[in-house]
């Protein structure tokens, strides 16, 4: 639970925007020491429902401060993309803000901001949201916003083009200009051949360059219908008087087709992948070991989350301690499985020490791998992994822009936004004997794909 | 739940009401820039229901009390969830102190503090750290007086991982071997830095703004690091972490009453030192302005950050110069955003930003902006630089960046970490107790005027420092529109050869 991970989402700002895949508040129950009751687990209250035109509404009334957090996640991402429309999800998003039939463009953000609230939107392989926290007397303000871009959208082609050039200085901001910024794109491609998760959310400059107008209007109608999102909201509010107004705002808003559905399946890989990549910028090397595995929230995927803790979470963990400390060859050793719809990426990634032999370091992690897979983990390590996870959980809930967007992202994820009160009960199913079990079944040898991005060779400084 | 909150909805006043439903006062002479772009322009219906009210606070105070050693606790309930957390702020014992030859001094000490005590091991301490549901850590920030030692965790293991947190900060043996394996992983961490252009930015404005001054220090050197040795740790530990500097600031599900003696007796042992805290004083402002270009091969932007010194945190122009900052460039409504990215489609984002400590801060503003829109960049910045201090903020643009703030403020005491922050901020500026009960008050009385004297004051185009990080052969010659070049390399350093060239100055 203690996520890392190689491969980000894309926001509409910088530092609010970046949403690692698996930044999953996962709800918390409880530890449970042999010798005493199990104590009380944090429970978020929940009441769920569908408006006529299918936007599913998932409301939770917290009345300690008087905020209240929206959050709308659409079943869409860079997943639904085609061939030649790589980055259009994301792009599409800032169009979001570019003005609707009674908002200007940039007008949703000042307006936001103005009245002291955060506001940002999110785009991943899975699903795409926008979000804003306010004071909970602009709770009508929040609703109009989101209902008038979902209703009319306005766009023309200077906004596009104007944002278009936006994302692209994203791109270039978080990829191009940063060392290791391509290897989680190449990562991916090599790793997956299925379209959906190979291509990165990012895009490709050639394939923004191509959006138009048209693709725009097609993408808002396809994927952008209240039967296609989930509204949550959570904060300082009468559960009856916020629905009323829900419904005053959304419930006319008319339902469309549903979107085509999305081939996830992965065909088995047969055989290990493994390339190298020199960077401008990186001034150490880099190693990334990848496997494919499982949709989240499965059985299979709980245990794969704990085996990534066990190896990777916090300074107590196997590889920290074998890689950064006793052996001394790695400056950072982090990884873990994300969060997805469809298989997931077991990850590993160590940034090298100068002068280490990224073959002597590759094998140092397989041998701990080996070593789970032979000798399994012991019942002390899955309690340490679950009271950390314990601890991660009620700290996330803390926060209810947290609440909202994790609600949201289970509702489209897994149509069960109630995960948050149930889903720390799936980890303390998983037995030491199924971390053996999943390392044996997925961390196999042809299973894996390897990226290791070495420092180009710098070219001379300019005078 | 103890913790709840005091917020109300009161009226605003007109000036303020008018101002969220009114437009920005968009200059409309940014137009035309860039001809290959058309214009997207920022627009505004006013069609969104706004309440016209706007929260009014009043925070809840911490339960304050010094112990006989000295040490200043602060402690805010909080019971919504089973969580506390733990912060020392022990000033005096930040890198701001270090000697001139030891930068990082004080970082290492700070973050081998959890690598061995007199009775556990690194390893050890990890494993029970983890094992009980906590988190540990501690640093020195550079730029910073203090170090910090922050713990969270559950509130049910709260006692034990206390005592960690506690035998850390107070028997720390700086082990040899932990040291070494510390200084073969920093060296290279530094290389890692001054790859990212923001830290080669941040380093070259640091220095170039503050000379000799401590606060120009934004990282350790590879010989500093070489040079530690577990007796220049634990000497700098010995001196400088004392309990009559330090702030313990707890917030979370415990209880006062009942903690309060059970903190006397937990750290009775940290006696008193006699380490002082002279706090240097700061440079003057730079008279000239400059420019600096750090040659990033290969770049595909270019970075900027420019800025002038001006105040200290306790300064009474400070409430001016934020609302000055939100209408510059805080945030997504702010003028810089809204004309170099919503506008002209320089940047994914560009910010102006306020720091103010115990010595005179700067303000700066920048951005990544693709290199080819370097020198069009630059003629924003200094457009909307100039235009803050030759003309005054319109009525309603300032109303809304003072509603902005103060209901940013209000909606920040949502979480609890950040009502503990104020109160530690509070507490080492020496404020007045009913200090951040006023601020919103503070902010809501300033005027276009005080705005327009504060950006005369304090924003001077002229004197600025301009970093700009990027190809040096795709952008020197644009640079030197703006000022006297000085190549810098990616150590900070003066580039050997060929570094300096003339331009015209700053307009």
């Amino acid at each position: 639970m203690r996520r890392f991970k190689i491969l980000c989402t894309f926001g509409l700002f910088l530092g609010l925007g970046i949403m690692t895949t698996g930044i999953v508040a996962t709800p918390r129950p409880e530890p449970r020491p042999a010798d005493a009751a199990p104590a009380p687990s944090v429970q978020i209250p929940i009441q769920q429902l569908t408006l006529k035109n299918g936007l599913r509404v998932v409301l939770s009334e917290d009345h300690a401060a008087p905020t209240v957090s929206l959050c709308v996640t659409f079943d869409v991402g860079s997943r639904n993309e085609q061939p030649g429309h790589t980055g259009f999800a994301h792009l599409f998003e800032h169009m979001m803000f570019q003005g609707s039939q009674n908002v200007g463009k940039g007008e949703h953000l000042i307006l936001v901001r103005v009245n002291g609230g955060d506001v940002n939107g999110t785009t991943g392989d899975d699903s795409t949201n926008y979000y804003e926290r306010v004071p909970a007397n602009q709770l009508d303000m929040a609703l109009f916003l989101e209902s008038d871009r979902m209703r009319a959208l306005r766009i023309n082609q200077a906004n596009l083009d104007n944002q278009r050039n936006t994302v692209q200085e994203e791109r270039r901001l978080r990829i191009d200009n940063q060392a290791y910024g391509r290897t989680g794109e190449i990562l991916e491609d090599l790793a997956y051949d299925n379209f959906a998760y190979k291509h990165s959310t990012m895009g490709s400059m050639a394939d923004l360059n191509a959006a138009s107008l048209a693709d725009v209007a097609q993408f808002f109608k396809t994927y952008y219908a209240p039967n296609n999102a989930v509204l949550t909201l959570v904060g300082d509010f009468k559960t009856p008087e916020a629905l009323e107004k829900i419904r005053k705002y959304f419930e006319d808003i008319p339902a469309q087709p549903a979107s085509p559905p999305v081939d996830m399946t992965e065909p088995v890989q047969t055989a290990e992948r493994r390339t190298v990549i020199e960077d401008s910028f990186a001034r150490l090397p880099r190693l990334d070991i990848v496997y494919k595995a499982v949709p989240g929230n499965t059985p299979d995927w709980y245990a794969l989350d704990m085996l990534g803790d066990i190896l990777f979470g916090g300074t107590s963990s196997r590889l920290y301690q074998k890689l950064v400390k006793g052996k001394g060859v790695a400056l950072r050793v982090a990884g873990g499985i994300d969060l997805r719809r469809g298989p997931a990426l077991f990850q590993a990634f160590v940034v090298l020490k100068p002068g280490q032999d990224a073959e002597g370091v590759e094998k140092l992690i397989y041998e701990e791998f080996e070593h789970v897979k032979t000798d399994g983990v012991t019942a002390a390590e899955l309690e340490k992994i679950r009271i950390q996870n314990r601890l991660q959980q009620a700290k996330s809930l803390t926060n209810t822009l947290n609440r909202a967007r994790t609600l949201g992202r289970y509702a489209v994820y897994f149509h069960d936004p109630n995960l948050i009160n149930t889903s720390l009960a799936n980890y303390s199913e998983v037995q030491p004997a199924d971390i053996q079990r999943v390392a044996r079944q997925y961390l196999g040898e042809a299973q894996r794909t390897v990226v290791l991005t070495i420092p180009k060779p710098q070219a001379a400084p300019a005078r | 739940m103890r913790l709840k909150v005091r917020m109300k909805f009161l009226m605003w006043t007109a000036a303020a009401l008018a101002a969220a439903t009114a437009a920005t006062g968009r200059s409309q002479t940014n137009q035309d820039q860039d001809k290959s772009i058309p214009a997207s322009k920022v627009e505004r219906l006013n069609r969104a229901p706004v309440s016209k009210e706007i929260l009014r606070v009043k925070l809840p105070r911490p339960v304050e009390v010094t112990l006989p050693n000295g040490i200043n606790v602060m402690i805010l309930e909080d019971h919504r969830f089973p969580l506390v957390t733990v912060q020392f702020d022990i000033d005096g014992a930040g890198p701001l102190y270090e000697p001139a030859n030891q930068p990082g001094l004080a970082g290492a000490t700070a973050q081998l503090l959890d690598e061995g005590t007199k009775t556990r091991t690194s390893r050890q301490i990890a494993e029970q750290i983890d094992s009980l549901g906590a988190t540990l850590s501690a640093s020195a920030g550079f730029g910073s007086g203090a170090a910090i030692l922050t713990a969270s965790g559950l509130s049910d293991t709260f006692e034990q991982w206390f005592g960690l947190a506690r035998d850390v900060l107070l028997h720390p043996t700086f082990p040899a071997g932990e040291l070494a394996q510390y200084q073969s992983r920093a060296k290279p961490a530094l290389l890692q830095q001054r790859s990212q252009p923001n830290f080669l930015a941040n380093q070259t404005l640091s220095r170039a703004l503050y000379g000799a001054y401590p606060a120009a220090v934004v990282s350790a050197t590879p010989e500093s690091i070489d040079s530690l040795t577990p007796a220049m740790l634990a000497d700098w530990h010995d001196k400088h972490y004392a309990p009559e500097n330090t702030i313990l600031a707890i917030s979370g599900d415990v209880r006062a009453a009942t903690l309060i003696p059970k903190l006397r007796q937990w750290l009775a042992e940290w006696q008193r030192s006699k380490a002082s805290v002279n706090f240097p004083a700061g440079p003057p402002p730079a008279t000239q302005g400059k420019v600096y270009l750090v040659d990033r091969p290969g770049s595909v932007q270019t970075t900027l950050l420019m800025g002038n010194l001006a105040i200290k945190r306790g300064d009474p122009d400070f409430p001016a110069l934020v609302v000055l900052n939100e209408v510059l460039g805080a945030g997504s409504a702010s003028r810089l955003f809204l004309n170099l990215r919503e506008e002209k489609g320089y940047t994914y984002g560009v910010y102006s930003n306020l720091i103010a400590r115990k010595y005179a801060g700067p303000w700066t503003a920048g951005g990544d902006l693709r290199t080819e829109v370097t020198d069009g960049a630059m003629t924003e910045f200094l457009r909307e630089l100039n235009r803050i201090r030759d003309e005054k903020v319109p009525d309603d643009e300032l109303g809304a960046a003072r509603r902005s703030v103060v209901a940013r403020f209000a909606l920040s005491l949502e979480s609890p970490q950040q009502l503990i922050d104020y109160a530690i901020t509070r507490k080492a500026y020496k404020f007045r107790a009913d200090y951040w009960d006023k601020y919103p008050a503070q902010i809501a009385a300033i005027k276009a005027d005080d705005v327009q004297r504060v950006a005369k004051k304090y924003i001077n185009p002229a004197t600025m420092q301009v970093v700009a990080v990027g190809d040096a052969n795709k952008i020197k010659t644009v640079m030197e529109k703006y000022g006297t070049v000085e190549i810098v390399d990616a150590s900070g350093k003066p580039a050997v050869e060929g570094s300096k060239s003339t331009g015209a100055g700053l307009q």
